[in-house]
């Protein structure tokens, strides 16, 4: 049993905690409590739980204003009060006044620009409120939910095997990761224990879902500023990637090659060798691609100074993965995944880590390689459907940890026997929105796609 | 050379060939009612160098205004469905409605029954059904095809 503490204890156990060198790593309501996660950088994570069963519970937005989503999910998604926590926007509720939810911006001559839901091209639905004078953004509130399709209610209940598709089907770009996620968590509650075997398929996997991501991304900050030839080369290279993964498992995105307590993935010797090809092709015109951009002045002279998320900024709103790493914040779950097979890896640094536009482009581009090595480390022999060891005792809470395309992410899972009690998902999307508004406060407007791109965030993994 | 173009192009005609290229073309508006982002992923490469849509003047754009097809993606969620809506009010007649991929269709794994009012064809009428999780750039692009050569002719006025 998790112990469940009074509120004022709770909150001085995370005080003292962060004061401690552990970080946030999400915050969730569940049956009568609501529970914080807590991690270090070695890969530690631990939970604190406060009772919920009265009206609230203290808020602790104020010590880690990353848990500021957190808490307006679980008010408005699980009726949980977070005393402290003023004023408590609503976050998934959309059924407010508008000054409920915006920011109000008083001064000489601001203006709002309401953006979406439905944006001017294939974009996901999420609406935005510029606050700007003239061209200059002064703030921007980011309604997100749109897309809230109610996928961890959907599982509760579920086996703790058949879960895996509905959670998974958060986002189809992070679908390995959060299906990787998922299952591991299952796995620590069911007192199961990863082999190397295991370790080696799931992070193959992973690695293949951010070789696409990388290109994506890459390609997406060519579209953010209507560079067509850009754009257009990586996006033959992500149509290479998709194709390759389509031929390994079946399915372009990877649907389908993740399970709980196992592995069902074949990949024989001719699919190894294809996909060692594939990547050796992909590395080399990806490169040349590169190349290209560098050279390409007015292409690079768009994106030094705009949208600046430096490394103080970064820890207090709790940023992660490549845009983390961008602002020289060297964090990456791949250091500390020994339930993958990530030995020895170190998070690549940029000579100019700014947290700007350039240096979150720049990033992409480099972890690539580094992922393309692993890749070629781990392709060396065929893979066979492998299963997990019974090992270590039973959970009633299993935690799994992954580093996604766009960062850390969490999957906590509460079981009642074999079946799911309650299921959190938390991405790395969802960790890096507030980042967003942040990057593009004191910058001009038409930047904002520019910005926005440079992060490239899914909404649907923040939706759910 | 136009020259040429001009006797080949009366040489199908004297023969009864059906014309070269494909008359017409489409507007499409997509709209994002809870997909999972995989229908869109593949959509953007629909319009990317490997398919290249364009080609077949068919093409995103900006507004429902200047759209002929409606093109939306998932289960519809209850968020969604008012600027759903919307979104086909402000289109012009006539106007098409495609359901792009198993989301939009009602089938596979969608979520929880509270948050969504979906399919697609519980909230509009639905003129074409493109299944798949998601479908593949190639099966949007020939599936689209299709539309445009299904494409009946405008209703002759009568007065």
């Amino acid at each position: 049993m998790i112990a469940v503490r009074p509120g004022e204890v709770y909150r001085e156990a995370v005080s003292a905690a962060l004061a401690d060198g552990w970080s946030f790593a999400g915050l969730h309501a569940t049956r009568g409590a609501v529970r914080t996660l807590l991690s270090r950088p070695n890969g530690e994570v631990r939970l604190e739980s406060v009772d919920a069963a009265t009206s609230s519970v203290p808020t602790i937005v104020d010590l880690a204003p990353a848990a500021g989503w957190d808490e307006r999910e679980a008010h408005d998604l699980h009726g949980v009060g977070f005393a402290g926590h003023e004023p408590l926007r609503p976050l998934a509720d959309h059924d407010v006044e508008l000054l409920r939810f915006a920011t109000p911006v008083h001064g000489v001559d601001p203006y709002q620009v309401a953006v979406g839901p439905i944006h001017a091209g294939v974009i996901e639905s999420g609406h935005f409120r510029f606050h700007v004078v003239g061209d200059l953004i002064l703030h921007v509130d980011a309604r997100l939910f749109y897309k809230h399709r109610g996928l961890e209610r959907a599982a509760e209940g579920l086996r703790l095997a058949g879960g895996l598709p509905v959670i998974a089907r958060a986002c189809a770009g992070c679908w390995v990761t959060n299906a990787v996620a998922y299952a591991q968590a299952c796995e620590e509650a069911l007192g199961l224990e990863q082999t190397t075997e295991l370790a080696r398929v799931r992070t193959i996997l992973l690695e293949l879902e951010r070789v696409w991501n990388a290109l994506n991304d890459i390609g997406a900050v060519c579209a953010g500023v209507g560079l067509a030839a850009g754009t257009s080369r990586f996006a033959a290279l992500v149509d290479d990637a998709r194709s390759l993964n389509a031929r390994l498992t079946g399915h372009r995105f990877l649907f389908g090659s993740v399970a709980v307590g196992g592995s069902p993935l074949e990949l024989p010797e001719a699919a190894i060798l294809d996909a060692r090809e594939t990547l050796a092709r992909i590395r080399a015109e990806s490169s040349r691609a590169w190349h290209a951009l560098l050279f390409n002045a007015s292409f690079m002279n768009r994106m030094p100074d705009v949208g600046i998320v430096d490394a103080e900024a970064a820890r207090t709103l709790g940023v992660v993965g490549p845009a983390a790493r961008a602002a020289g914040v060297p964090e990456d779950l791949r250091t500390s995944s020994p339930r993958l097979a990530y030995d020895g890896f170190e998070p690549a640094t940029l000579r100019r880590p700014v947290g700007d536009v350039q240096a979150r482009l720049e990033q992409r581009a480099l972890e690539l390689l580094p992922t393309l090595d692993i890749l070629d480390a781990l392709l060396e022999r065929p893979v066979a459907p492998t299963s997990a060891d019974q090992g270590s005792s039973a959970k009633e809470v299993g935690v799994g940890r992954v580093e996604s395309p766009r960062g850390a992410t969490s999957c906590i899972v509460e079981r009642d026997g074999d079946r799911i009690g309650r299921v959190r998902l938390r991405t790395g999307s969802y960790a890096n929105w507030p980042a967003v508004a942040h990057a593009a406060a004191g910058n001009l407007l038409p930047d904002f796609p520019l910005i926005n791109k440079s992060f490239e965030l899914c909404y649907a993994c923040v939706d759910r | 050379m136009l020259t040429l173009l001009r006797d080949l192009t009366k040489l199908r005609r004297s023969l009864g060939l059906p014309p070269a290229g494909r008359p017409g073309s489409l507007a499409l508006r997509h709209v994002d009612c809870g997909s999972c982002n995989g229908c869109e992923h593949e959509l953007t490469l629909v319009s990317g160098p490997t398919v290249d849509l364009a080609r077949f003047g068919i093409g995103i754009v900006a507004s429902p205004r200047h759209a002929d097809v409606l093109l939306v993606t998932g289960p519809v969620t209850t968020r969604m469905h008012g600027p759903l809506l919307r979104a086909y009010a402000a289109m012009p007649e006539p106007r098409r409605v495609v359901a792009l991929g198993d989301c939009a269709l009602g089938c596979d794994v969608l979520g929880s029954e509270a948050e969504l009012v979906g399919p697609v064809e519980d909230v509009l009428p639905v003129d074409l059904r493109i299944p798949g999780c998601p479908p593949t750039p190639q099966q949007i692009a020939e599936a689209l095809r299709l539309l445009l050569d299904a494409r009946r002719p405008l209703p002759s006025r009568s007065w």
